[in-house]
């Protein structure tokens, strides 16, 4: 009893001795001091979706941040960034977004990514009244608080196939898409889309996520006589299923990359087999955009990051930063985290140089609701379209503005 | 003599666990989070130590029974709804053991590095089905957790949660602290010694090789299940091969065979997550680089080396009163 006793005492001890018996005061507006604002973000630093969060935090929001707090900041409040790994573990993502919140004391979570480890943060941050501004995902999000980037995944579903019936008249159209919430979700919104069209899938194709090899799938698709084929995967399969294309000596089907999946990189792991596939563009040519806005985010990569190549992940942290910042100038000095939420869906049109003008509204917490579509020319996305978006349930399209 | 200590020793040991649970009231919300995970991870590196620590199989696939608890909690609570939390406890407790005693079963002829790798394999089997049986376990979305309520008392937040999960976690230590002082585990500690001694002395050896695996299954299982409730959302990816090994560095470094080292352990593996939480790769490697410094220097883990430094104490003292001459402080 004398042992146990000692060592229950010592245990209990522990405890309180790490992690202290401090009570915490709070401020005025959590995140916010005289001199600075703190946003915060649980990102894939390492695991399969390294290369994009490293890019779109390091290389885009924290530069983007780096040249604003060289000019004072906003509201003569620097921003600074606070962010952790969790290797596209939902679990992780959750525990790094309470640290965040509960003991950083973020003002706001900005730019996460995956749609796992996002949709496992969504009722926290709900429940806490943290807003979460832009994460890097397509499923849409429902939340007071939450705000999305590109364009979800559905609206994008619809957009294509829209096109692609109206404007090439394809008539058979198949899928190979990633068996998750990401695949189903293209998969689940173009099959009643083409169903109003006296159409349907002409073949479809499940991959499960960890799948390295897809000659199977493209080997049953190939018989199936497609215009095209949708690629709803990962850069890494995307790049394996235009390999087997090849390999099957594909002419007449089209190969198309959803949003997510149409980046240079995945060209780049195709081994140059992707000249000739089409894709669905969210972002103007990071590296060859001539737009004055694309540009001044070149240099500011150039000035803080000298040497290290554009691309679209990074650009998307840049602008989602810039937008933030704009938002938090708007709400003015006196920032809360509902006025930013306020502010934000008082938004109407604001030009940016990017892409279309962003707008937000009570009902809707979307930056983007359209894109273009593009064909890979020797290595690079061309444009084959303008932003084509759906208004009131019919395909428009406005010059690109290049 | 005795009365008199056990009287003293409670007058010690209740206002500290009055304090204890008075942590919520002035610790963030973080920290009582933070405090909730440590508590699941106790009862896995008590459940691993069953196998490992005391009866010398090695697991490499422990994760898989914290998965089967929280699929099992998460699946049943969103299904039969009016469920209760102190019937689903239980009930992962028992079916992550029923499992670990089937699992159990085969391996009883095999042998270290073989226990090891049938353990591995055990491990991907258990993640793979909750991926690819998608329609029941939502596959790498996930499944959302409902909070775990008693009558319309609903633990919905890491505070409320942590008057579930830490009475729940100290009733489970002081069941494996008699457990283990019991002619169960003693026959435990024997089997780990020396199997063929073990045997001569009459110890069943298969029943209780199977039941150190159930037992450890269910320890697990019941931590699966308040894993499953902190977390409020599960997938496959939070029971992979690392958090395995995680597991088997924390009882390595804590001490194994010892329920205290499990404590310290967990402790330990909670710490360095929080203070290495920007830098993932050097997680890895600083726990890596522990395992080795502490299976080559210190085997027998942090409670080990402190229960060597009291004896050396103890031993020290009675030499020294041996090396006094009479009438010197000699009574």
């Amino acid at each position: 009893m004398k042992a146990t006793g000692r060592k229950a005492i010592f245990v209990i001890f522990l405890f309180l001795l790490f992690f202290g018996l401090v009570s915490r005061g709070s401020a005025a507006e959590v995140g916010v001091s005289a001199d600075s604002v703190t946003v915060g973000c649980s990102n894939s630093f390492s695991g399969p979706l390294a290369f994009c969060g490293l890019e779109m935090v390091k290389y885009g929001a924290e530069i983007y941040f780096k040249q604003i707090n060289d000019q004072g900041g906003v509201q003569g409040r620097k921003v600074i960034m606070k962010s952790y790994d969790d290797g596209y573990d939902p679990t992780k993502a959750l525990v790094n977004t309470k640290r965040l919140v509960e003991q950083d004391k973020v003002f706001c979570i900005l730019e996460p990514q995956g749609s796992s480890p996002v949709e496992a943060t969504i009722d926290y941050l709900e429940q806490q009244k943290v807003p979460l501004l832009f994460p890097f995902q397509g499923l849409p999000l429902k939340g007071r608080m939450v705000f999305t980037a590109h364009t979800v995944y559905p609206r994008e579903a619809e957009i294509v196939v829209d096109w692609m019936v109206q404007k090439k008249g394809f008539k058979r159209i198949g899928m190979i898409y990633q068996d998750d919430a990401y695949g189903y979700t293209y998969r689940d919104t173009a099959t009643p889309r083409l169903k109003s069209m006296n159409m349907e899938l002409a073949a479809q194709e499940p991959v499960k996520r960890t799948s390295i090899d897809l000659s199977a799938q493209m080997a049953k698709l190939s018989q199936d006589n497609l215009d095209a084929l949708w690629m709803i995967l990962t850069p890494g399969p995307g790049a394996m299923a235009i390999k087997e294309a090849k390999k099957e000596g594909w002419t007449k089907t089209k190969l198309f990359a959803t949003g997510p999946l149409t980046d240079e990189s995945f060209i780049i792991l195709s081994g140059g087999e992707g000249e000739g596939v089409w894709g669905f563009s969210d972002w103007p040519d990071p590296v060859h955009s001539k737009k004055p806005a694309i540009a001044e985010y070149r240099a500011a990569l150039q000035k803080y990051a000298a040497g290290h190549v554009p691309n679209r992940y990074s650009l998307f942290g840049y602008f989602y930063a810039k937008l933030f910042a704009e938002a938090l100038n708007r709400a003015g000095k006196d920032v809360t985290r509902e006025k930013l939420v306020t502010t934000m869906e008082s938004m109407k049109n604001w030009e940016n140089g990017v892409i279309p003008p962003v707008s937000f509204s009570k009902d809707s917490h979307a930056a983007e609701q359209s894109g273009f579509m593009v064909e890979v020319k020797n290595n690079v996305f061309q444009p084959l379209s303008g932003w084509v978006s759906l208004e009131n349930g019919k395909l428009v399209e406005r010059p690109l503005g290049e | 003599m005795r009365r008199v200590s056990f009287f003293r020793w409670t007058l010690i040991l209740v206002p500290c666990l009055v304090l204890f649970f008075m942590a919520p009231l002035v610790l963030s919300k973080y920290l009582v989070f933070i405090l909730n995970l440590l508590a699941v991870y106790v009862l896995v590196a008590i459940g691993l130590n069953f196998v490992m620590g005391y009866t010398g199989q090695i697991s490499t696939g422990h994760a898989a029974f914290l998965a089967l608890g929280a699929y099992f909690t998460a699946i049943c609570a969103t299904r039969a709804s009016s469920l209760p939390f102190y019937v689903l406890l239980p009930m992962a407790g028992c079916f992550a053991g029923l499992v670990g005693f089937l699992l159990g079963i085969p391996i009883l002829r095999l042998r270290g590095f073989y226990i090891a790798m049938v353990t591995l394999a055990f491990g991907a089997v258990v993640s793979e089905i909750a991926l690819q049986w998608s329609s029941l376990t939502h596959g790498d979305d996930g499944l959302r957790v409902p909070s775990a309520f008693l009558g319309t008392f609903v633990f919905d937040s890491d505070k409320r949660l942590f008057y579930l999960i830490q009475p729940v976690t100290i009733l489970l230590i002081l069941a494996a602290r008699n457990i283990v002082s019991t002619r169960v585990g003693r026959a435990f500690l024997a089997i780990r010694q020396s199997e063929t001694a073990a045997q001569t002395l009459g110890i069943n050896l298969s029943w209780y090789k199977t039941s150190a695996f159930a037992l450890s299954a269910f320890y697990t299982g019941v931590a699966g299940a308040l894993f499953a409730y902190a977390m409020t959302h599960i997938t496959p990816d939070s029971f992979s091969l690392s958090t395995s090994i995680d597991f088997i560095a924390m009882i390595v470094i804590g001490g194994m065979g010892s329920i205290f080292g499990s404590i310290i352990g967990a402790v330990i593996l909670t710490a360095i997550q929080q203070l290495l939480g920007s830098l993932a790769e050097v997680q890895m490697l600083v726990f890596g680089i522990a395992l080795i410094v502490f299976m080559i220097f210190m085997p027998r883990g942090i409670s080990g080396a402190l229960r060597s430094w009291r004896a050396a104490v103890k031993a020290r003292k009675k030499q020294s009163l041996e090396n006094t001459p009479k009438g010197e402080g000699y009574p």
